[in-house]
C-alpha cells in the first residue's frame, strides 16, 4: 500500500497550516479593501476568478511535472526540455483564459443591467494586466516547488496544490488592488 | 508538441471552471451584507476566513484529485479497481485533514481579528467554519471520486482535469457552505 491516511495528514498539515495562516492576510486584505469592492462591485466577481485560474493553472502544471518525475520522463533540471515547453504552455494558457474570461464577465455585467462603473478596455487591462503577471509568478512557483519537494523526497503531489493557491489568493487580491490604485483611483 | 494536448484538454474546462468562479464571486457579492458593521446581520470575523476556508476546501481536494491521478500512472488504480484500500486512505486522509484544518482556520481568525481591533464571537466563528469545512469536505471527496471515475473511463489524463475541476465545484460548494452555515449559526447564537 503507498497512501495511508495517517502519512496524507502529515505530510499536509504543516504545509497547509502555514497557507491558512497566509490566507488570513488575503482575508484581512480583503476587509480592508472592501470599501473599494462597494464601489466597483464587479471585482467582487473578478477576485474568485483570477485566483482560481491562477490556482487551477499551477495545479494543472504540478500535477503534470509530478506525474512526469514519479515516471521518470521529467528530470530534477530546470533546463529539461520538457519542463520548459509545460512552463511557457502554462503561462500562454493562463493569459488566454484571462483575455477570454475578462471579455465574459464584462459583457454578463453589462448585460444584467449592473451599474459597472468603468469602460471595457479599462476592465479588461486590469484583469488581464494583474492575471499575467500573477500566473507568471505562479508558474515559476509551481516548477520550484515540484523540482524542490521531488529532490527532498516528499511527494510533490501533495506540496504544489497549497503553495500555488494560497499564492494566487494572497498575490491575486494585492495585485488586482495595485492595477484599481493606478487605473481607476 | 507534447503540451499541445494540455492547452486542448484544459482550455474548455478552465473556461467552464471561470464560469463556476464567476457565480462563487455573485454568492460572495451578495454576502456582503454579513461583512458591514452597520448592518443587524453583521458577522464579525467571517470575511477574513472566506479565502481560507475556499483554499483550504481547494488544497485538499486538489491534492488528493493529483495523488489519484500518480496513483493512475502507476498503475494502482484504474477503472476496473477502483474502490480499494488506497482509495479508502486517501478519502480518509482528506476528511481528517478537513476537520482539523477548519479548526486551525478558526483559531487563526479569532486571534487574527481581535489583535487587529475586530472582536468575533468565539463560539460563533468556530462553529460556521467547523459546519462549513467538513459539510463541503465530504461533499467534495465524493465528487472527487466521481470525476476520477468518469475521467478513466472517458481516457483523459487525470493530471488535466480533476485539479480544475475540484477547485471549481469546490468554490461553488464552499462558499455555498459557508453562506448556509453562517445563516443557520448566526440564528441560533
Amino acid at each position: 500500500m503507498i497512501y495511508r491516511w495517517t502519512t496524507i495528514l502529515r505530510a499536509s498539515l504543516p504545509i497547509l497550516t502555514i497557507g491558512v495562516g497566509i490566507e488570513m492576510f488575503a482575508g484581512h486584505l480583503l476587509q480592508s479593501g472592501q470599501n473599494t469592492l462597494l464601489l466597483f462591485p464587479i471585482f467582487f466577481i473578478t477576485i474568485p476568478v483570477i485566483n482560481s485560474v491562477a490556482g487551477n493553472i499551477g495545479s494543472i502544471l504540478g500535477a503534470r511535472l509530478a506525474s512526469g518525475l514519479h515516471v521518470g520522463t521529467i528530470e530534477v533540471d530546470f533546463k529539461d526540455a520538457t519542463l520548459r515547453e509545460n512552463l511557457m504552455t502554462a503561462v500562454f494558457l493562463g493569459i488566454l483564459t484571462y483575455f477570454i474570461l475578462a471579455i465574459g464577465i464584462y459583457f454578463m455585467v453589462s448585460f444584467l443591467g449592473v451599474d459597472v462603473g468603468i469602460g471595457p478596455m479599462e476592465f479588461v487591462f486590469i484583469m488581464v494586466g494583474s492575471g499575467a503577471i500573477l500566473i507568471c509568478v505562479i508558474a515559476l512557483a509551481s516548477v520550484l516547488t515540484a523540482l524542490w519537494t521531488f529532490k527532498k523526497g516528499l511527494d510533490p503531489d501533495d506540496m504544489v496544490a497549497p503553495v500555488v493557491t494560497i499564492l494566487g489568493d494572497t498575490l491575486g487580491i494585492a495585485f488586482l488592488f495595485v492595477f484599481i490604485g493606478v487605473v481607476l483611483l | 508538441m507534447f503540451a499541445r494536448e494540455m492547452v486542448k484538454q484544459s482550455l474548455p474546462l478552465l473556461l467552464l471552471c471561470g464560469i463556476g468562479a464567476i457565480l462563487t464571486g455573485h454568492v460572495f457579492s451578495s454576502m456582503s451584507v454579513l461583512f458591514q458593521p452597520e448592518s443587524s446581520s453583521f458577522i464579525p470575523g467571517l470575511i477574513v476566513v472566506i479565502p481560507a476556508i475556499i483554499a483550504m476546501r481547494g488544497n485538499v481536494s486538489t491534492a488528493m484529485g493529483s495523488r489519484l491521478g500518480s496513483a493512475y500512472h502507476l498503475g494502482i488504480i484504474n477503472e476496473s479497481n477502483m474502490w480499494n484500500q488506497e482509495l479508502k486512505q486517501n478519502i480518509l486522509g482528506s476528511l481528517s485533514l478537513s476537520f482539523l484544518m477548519s479548526f486551525i482556520i478558526g483559531l487563526l481568525a479569532f486571534g487574527t481579528s481581535s489583535l487587529l481591533g475586530v472582536q468575533p464571537h468565539f463560539v460563533e466563528l468556530i462553529l460556521i467554519v467547523l459546519l462549513a469545512g467538513t459539510f463541503s469536505g465530504i461533499v467534495l471527496s465524493l465528487l472527487t471520486v466521481g470525476i476520477v471515475y468518469m475521467v478513466f473511463k472517458r481516457g483523459y489524463d487525470p493530471d488535466n482535469i480533476t485539479g480544475p475541476a475540484l477547485a471549481t465545484f469546490g468554490d461553488i460548494i464552499t462558499i455555498l457552505s459557508i453562506l448556509g452555515s453562517a445563516l443557520l449559526v448566526g440564528g441560533l447564537v
